[in-house]
């Protein structure tokens, strides 16, 4: 493994430890003050660590595999290192936000509404997800969307105070809303407007929505009118066979050729770069990840790479776990292909547990340095800027009450 | 939600927001050149601002940058600010008769359509008449410009819309393709259009141009003596618009008997006949009967405003169901119309652009009312007709004074063409109801149109010269 260096390579490095976590010990894990009460299991939620070049990772570390990996976390006059061998990296410990230990006025702790991922807070104000009921989930979730009926919906006030909590912090760069699956043929967007509305009447943030394909493309063109600014519609797996066999809901309730169809929109109607789909490393070969990575950017969508780590719950816990080696060439393939289709890599950034194609760059023997655009909008200035180009583009594409 | 993206590369959106304020930046250029130039001889100051005036808005007008409406508030400011009238002038101009009775039509007809009596009155004359393609086409084309004669015409298209499209419906046409939808629409359309130039009561043109001539000359038109000029035009477009309707435009379709089931459901729907119904229809009978005799004595407008005032004392209708059918942008801009004639009238302004431009190429009566009413029907079709007629009769006025020419001549050479817009959407609401459907297309429109149009033009004028002399009207 040493051929890659990855110490040193933060896109390496920041692999390696989402594929095999990070040993901490207890007398670390209390310097570093760590509250356990706040969820540091699970698929996203390890340790959030800010690597050199600004990468951030979510690195499993109470976990039993995380017990076995190379690396380890060590604190040195109150310096943050992780240590691989002889060898060790500063890093950064992103402490959990303080507004987890608040609560909504009506109870609800805010740490149970939003979750922190890097500049994201990630909110999914109705957990519930109907392919469960179905038996049609996806093989590999454990069901963070939880079987139909009895999770808590939030309301918009509840999701409102976390973002103004988040927002006060200076966390909120990006509030992240997500649904699952229902069956109305909006793909859920219904659902989310009023929140995208209130959020965007109450704070200058940019709003990313996960949603489903919606039956028709009128539903994409509301979810920009408003206020996304940016959608993702995850198909997850790109090979046709085991995107039936893995995601049965997706396949037959939606269909593989109508997320090709509502991605192929709504990357011309949203800005360039915003668009974007999972596509699951591990879960398919290579091969047929980097046909998805070139398909979907020669459309115009940002493929985005998360990495296979079995959860409990899911039904394929048993599947393996890709290695470093399986996983390089697909992410070579993503820096090429976004740079080669001129897409705007500059919004799909600083999220902790995938990786991105500004940060594929690594991979791909360029310079580590960051462009001057990629620096400005790491700015407090930037993220306005950013904004403010965002809400105007959105004033001058969007017509109201438009003739039918 | 109703949204729609502009897909277009930003820097082109960017380029045509753009336009817009450029527009009007060279719009007020243009203003400012106006008054500064030095003044014309035989024009006052007054009568050169108004000028600019009447240019921008002009401008405006047609090219609907700005409501029309807005662009009638604009003139109603503008005139006092320029001196032209004082404040109090041309605030009052806005409650002349006219706008008071256009205001009085549009909360009848809203009676009459929220009673249910004009839904039953067209699908039972409808379903007597339409036996074969031709007799329902006949139905709806005759039906729609009879109605027009006594109502307003945008009343009538939006009455019969519904009805209309439902027939389309029924016989499973397909929309933009079937000749047969398109000629029922068109048939529509052209009704109306054709049968609101007859009388006062099938728009506000008419009572707008008889107004400015009253507001500038004092001389008086009365409900007779206007559709008497007008008729033969209207019966002999009838005819010519039946003809285009089937045979420019064959049927394909053979059988329409599906279409009977239509009008039954339809009937049961409406149920019997209620005291609402009979109570508007008698009152509509009364009104129509005062505006047909007694209009020239007790004025149209007062007949319409003592209708609507009997409508509620009788509790006919709430105010509330009225509200949706009264169109406050029209009244608005015929306001504006009146009042910036009256400027264009009193400041000099017509008669000076009478003398020094249209008298260049104004060398008879006969040339007059030719390029007149060309210059008319064409300008309708681009912008309201209610506008032309602003902007032409008090030119017209003024070349009338030159010539020795009655004004009323010229307010009937400006008021019939005015109403005979049959190629555009935007040219009149009836058009533009028509084309809405989906089942005749804009093109569709413009084609049949233009030669309705050449058709309208030609005949006017052939009556101008044969048939106005018989009747006492003397060029």
């Amino acid at each position: 493994m040493n051929k890659y260096k990855t110490l040193h390579n933060p896109a390496y490095l920041k692999i390696d430890l989402m594929l095999n976590g990070i040993k901490a010990d207890n007398e670390t894990i209390q310097r570093l003050g760590l509250d356990l009460r706040y969820g540091y299991t699970g698929v996203t939620g390890g340790l959030d660590i800010l690597l050199p070049h600004n990468t951030w990772v979510n690195a499993s570390f109470l976990e039993e595999f995380a017990k076995s990996s190379k690396y380890e976390l060590v604190l040195r006059d109150k310096k943050t290192f992780i240590k691989a061998g002889d060898e060790s990296v500063k890093v950064d410990i992103m402490p959990k936000p303080e507004f987890y230990k608040l609560s909504t006025a009506t109870g609800i702790p805010l740490s149970k509404i939003g979750a922190m991922h890097g500049g994201y807070v990630a909110i999914t104000p109705d957990t519930r997800c109907e392919f469960f009921n179905m038996n049609i989930e996806c093989r590999y979730c454990a069901g963070n969307f939880n079987s139909g009926g009895s999770g808590r919906v939030y309301t918009v006030e509840e999701v409102l105070e976390t973002v103004d909590a988040a927002n006060k912090e200076g966390k909120a760069e990006i509030v992240y809303l997500s649904i699952g699956f229902s069956e109305t043929p909006d793909g859920g967007i219904e659902f989310l407007k009023p929140y995208i509305k209130a959020i965007k009447k109450h704070f200058n943030t940019l709003v990313a929505v996960e949603a489903l394909p919606p039956k028709e493309n009128h539903f994409i063109d509301e979810t920009y009118a408003v206020g996304a600014d940016s959608v993702l519609y995850n198909m997850e797996i790109f090979d046709e066979r085991l995107f039936k066999e893995i995601c049965p809901g997706r396949d037959r309730l939606i269909g593989r050729e109508r997320y090709i169809d509502a991605l192929k929109y709504a990357a011309k109607v949203f800005p360039n770069g915003t668009v974007a789909t999972h596509l699951i490393v591990g879960l398919e070969p290579a091969e047929s990840t980097i046909k998805g990575i070139d398909f979907f950017t020669g459309i115009r969508v940002v493929p985005i790479l998360p990495i296979y780590r079995p959860s409990v719950g899911a039904n394929l816990l048993n599947y393996k776990v890709p290695s470093l080696d399986d996983v390089l060439p697909v992410y070579r393939d993503l820096y090429h292909a976004v740079k080669k289709n001129k897409i705007n890599i500059n919004w799909v950034r600083d999220i902790s547990v995938i990786t991105t194609p500004i940060e594929a760059r690594f991979f791909a023997k360029t310079k580590f340095n960051k462009t001057l655009m990629e620096r400005f909008y790491k700015t407090k200035l930037g993220v306005k800027t950013a904004w403010g180009l965002s809400t105007l583009r959105r004033k001058l594409r969007v017509r109201e009450g438009g003739e039918g | 939600m109703n949204v729609v993206i502009d897909k277009r590369p930003i820097w082109v959106i960017l380029l045509s927001r753009s336009l817009r304020p450029l527009f009007f930046v060279v719009v007020a250029i243009i203003f400012w050149y106006l008054v500064s130039i030095p003044t014309p001889d035989g024009l006052g100051l007054e009568g050169q601002r108004t000028i600019a005036l009447f240019v921008v808005c002009l401008i405006l007008w047609v090219s609907g940058v700005l409501p029309l409406a807005i662009t009638s508030l604009l003139a109603i400011v503008m005139v006092p600010l320029l001196g032209v009238l004082d404040k109090k002038a041309a605030y009052a101009l806005f409650g002349n008769e006219a706008v008071f009775f256009i205001l009085g039509a549009f909360i009848l007809s809203g009676a009459v359509m929220h009673s249910g009596l004009a839904g039953r009155t067209a699908v039972v004359i409808m379903s007597r008449f339409g036996e074969t393609p031709k007799r329902l086409i006949a139905s709806i084309f005759f039906l729609a410009a009879v109605l027009s004669f006594f109502m307003s015409e945008h009343a009538v298209a939006a009455m019969f819309f519904p009805i209309v499209l439902e027939i389309a419906k029924g016989l499973n046409l397909k929309p933009g393709k079937s000749v047969y939808a398109k000629s029922l629409f068109l048939a529509l359309a052209w009704g109306c259009i054709i049968g609101g130039v007859a009388t006062f009561l099938g728009g506000a043109r008419v009572p707008l141009a008889v107004g400015m001539l009253k507001e500038a000359t004092g001389i008086n038109i009365g409900f007779f003596e206007y559709t008497a000029a007008a008729f033969p035009t209207v019966l002999i477009m009838l005819l010519i618009g039946y003809f285009m309707l089937t045979k420019f435009l064959p049927s394909d379709v053979e059988d329409i008997h599906k279409i009977k089931a239509v009008f039954e459901r339809k009937i049961k729907e409406l149920g019997k006949i209620g005291y609402a119904e009979y109570a508007v229809g008698v009152l509509m009978a009364v009104t129509i009967f005062l505006w047909l005799f007694l209009g020239r004595t007790i004025g149209i407008a007062n007949i319409a405003i003592a209708s609507v005032v009997v409508l509620f004392v009788f509790k006919l209708v709430r105010w509330k169901d009225i509200e949706e059918y009264v169109n406050w942008g029209i009244i608005l801009m015929y306001g504006g119309a009146i009042t910036l004639g009256a400027a264009m009238e009193k400041s000099g302004a017509a008669a000076w652009i009478a003398n020094t431009v249209i008298s260049e190429w104004a060398r008879s009566p006969l040339i007059i009312i030719a390029i007149l009413s060309l210059l008319t029907i064409l300008l309708t079709e681009g912008m309201s007709n209610a506008a032309v007629i602003a902007i032409l009769l008090p030119v017209g006025i003024g070349i009338a004074g030159k010539f020795n020419l009655d004004p009323r001549i010229i307010t009937y050479t400006i008021a019939i063409p005015a109403g005979l817009a049959f190629c555009f959407p935007m040219s009149t609401p009836a058009n533009a109801i028509a084309v809405s459907s989906g089942y005749v297309t804009a093109r569709d429109m413009a084609k049949a149109g233009v030669l309705m149009m050449i058709s309208a033009w030609v005949l006017f004028n052939i009556t101008v010269f044969i048939y106005w002399p018989l009747i006492g009207i003397k060029i």
